[in-house]
């Protein structure tokens, strides 16, 4: 990781993964997030991760494309995960430009995001990273 | 209303049915350029009543044109004020058409002012510009290459530039002395001491110009002669010239760059979030909704990253458009490989590299107008443009 402030805190709850975006992040950092993301799923046992997307300024084609690989990908690790806090304005542009992140589950905002893993995924808590 | 204590002749009852509501509605606007003076404000308020009601559409004609300029208000001001010192003289029913005319007239009078002020500008610049070349002809290596560089300009060129700037003889007589006007003998003169620059720092760098088109880009920008540049396409030339873009940043600093546009070098992915924010920010001046910015910042996103990864080196500029209407312009230029088939790169669709080849068709549909032109070998340059419909 970089110096300076984290660009995007990944926060565990029993078994969910919180990840808040905090800034505009660049292609390079969307991939990072992605790994991290991945990585910590295996390594906290997660079943449900929550990527809240309130502040980024933009979701182009390769950040909506992202956030969809990265839900493949957490799927295919045994985690659902929903997308909360897309902005009104990038939901606009993302429906002009001609795409969305369909498929990929979506909530209003954190509360939301966690009723709907609640509601599909049992959370429980985790006693501590494997491979510690 | 105000008791009529000292109104002038003015036909306020046939003036205010015109406009049956809105004249309520608006009035505050320039009630704030009434005096403090109680007693004074009761006398002009009664004055400005008649045009109150005009209000409303002099500021949709000026800001229609000059869209959020902070100048805007100042026209409507001075337009208003034009009407009222004409009042007396124009029948009531006659004053809307007035006033928009005058709008009119006022809007075209500050074009001219604009024109004749970039026009004029090489006056107010000549000792920036001669300044640094006429002090460097002291030391001896300078003095060589204004030398140089004098000795290439044409016969005639060099004895209007000496006569100009050594012996200070104005453009009246120089032209009275050919037998030709002062217009012609300033823009003799400023081509003259384009071409000098150039010279200047062929001489001083001890450098060779590698294509034949460089000499023709140089001296366009150092004429600032926006045109031509476009024609030449000097801003891919330079993208693509290293000799020329070294030669070129003395002659492109001179100039005062304009506050409305900004240019962003593209060659790594921050660049890309760079890029975005420096647009959603400069259109940000003008009254673009938050959605319009949004929408702004991920066609530039989207064209940003094309830049990444097709051709790996490129710039951005974004400009601010008054005319014909406000608006943002983005231009994104390469000189990489080149599109070959642009019909298929603005297909749905269309990917080369696993994306989901929405980038140039998804930018297209964001912004209001897109052009993309490319050459296989030389680069490609989007121009979009987002109008402000505000």
């Amino acid at each position: 990781m970089s110096s300076g402030p984290a660009l995007v805190s990944i926060l565990r709850q029993d078994s969910y993964l919180i990840a808040s975006v905090h800034t505009a992040l660049d292609d390079s950092e969307m991939i990072r997030l992605r790994n991290n993301l991945v990585e910590q799923i295996g390594r906290y046992r997660s079943n449900g991760v929550i990527i809240d997307v309130a502040a980024l300024d933009v979701l182009d084609s390769f950040g909506a494309k992202t956030l969809a690989t990265i839900a493949e990908m957490a799927r295919l690790r045994g985690a659902l995960t929903v997308i909360v806090g897309i902005q009104p304005d990038v939901a606009f542009a993302m429906v002009q430009l001609g795409m969305g992140t369909a498929g990929v589950p979506t909530a209003l905002d954190l509360e939301e995001g966690l009723a709907y893993l609640n509601a599909r995924v049992p959370r429980r808590p985790v006693r501590g990273p494997l491979g510690d | 209303m105000p008791p009529p204590a000292a109104v002038p002749p003015t036909p306020v009852p046939t003036a205010a049915p015109l406009p049956d509501v809105s004249e309520l509605t608006v009035a505050p606007g320039p009630a704030r350029s009434d005096g403090p003076d109680p007693d004074a404000r009761a006398g002009s308020r009664a004055a400005t009543e008649p045009i109150t009601h005009l209000i409303p559409i002099v500021r949709r004609i000026v800001h229609a044109r000059l869209g959020g300029d902070p100048l805007a208000d100042d026209l409507v001001q001075e337009t208003l004020t034009r009407v009222m010192t004409a009042i007396d003289r124009i029948d009531a029913s006659m004053l809307e058409p007035y006033a928009i005319s005058t709008a009119r007239n006022v809007l075209a009078n500050h074009w001219r002012g604009q024109d004749r002020e970039r026009r004029n500008q090489h006056r107010a610049l000549e000792i920036a510009i001669d300044g640094p070349s006429d002090s460097a002809l002291l030391a001896g290596e300078d003095r060589s290459a204004m030398a140089t560089a004098l000795s290439k300009l044409s016969e005639r060129d060099r004895a209007l530039v000496l006569a100009h700037e050594v012996s200070g003889v104005d453009t009246a007589t120089l032209a009275a002395r050919d037998g030709s006007t002062p217009g012609a003998v300033a823009a003799q003169l400023s081509r003259a001491r384009a071409k000098l620059r150039i010279e200047y720092l062929l001489a001083a760098e001890h450098v060779e110009l590698p294509t034949p088109q460089c000499r023709a880009v140089l001296l366009a920008l150092s004429a600032a002669d926006r045109r031509r540049q476009r024609q030449l396409d000097a801003a891919r030339h330079l993208l693509q010239c290293n000799v020329c873009a070294q030669l070129s940043t003395p002659l492109l600093a001179r100039g005062k760059t304009s506050d409305d546009q900004i240019t962003v070098g593209i060659s790594v992915d921050a660049d890309i979030v760079t890029a975005r924010q420096a647009a959603r920010e400069l259109a940000s001046r003008l009254s673009f909704s938050a959605t319009a910015l949004t929408t702004i910042a991920t066609a530039v996103s989207e064209i940003a990253r094309n830049i990444v990864r097709f051709a790996g080196q490129g710039e951005i500029v974004v400009e601010l458009l008054r005319r014909p209407r406000a608006g943002v312009q983005i231009v994104a230029r390469d000189a990489g490989p080149g599109i070959v088939d642009t019909q298929a790169a603005l297909t749905e669709g269309y990917s080369t590299y696993h994306g989901l080849g929405l980038g140039l068709p998804g930018a297209r549909r964001l912004m209001d107008e897109f052009q993309l032109v490319s050459e296989p070998g030389r680069g490609t340059t989007v121009t979009m443009t987002k109008w402000d419909s505000r």
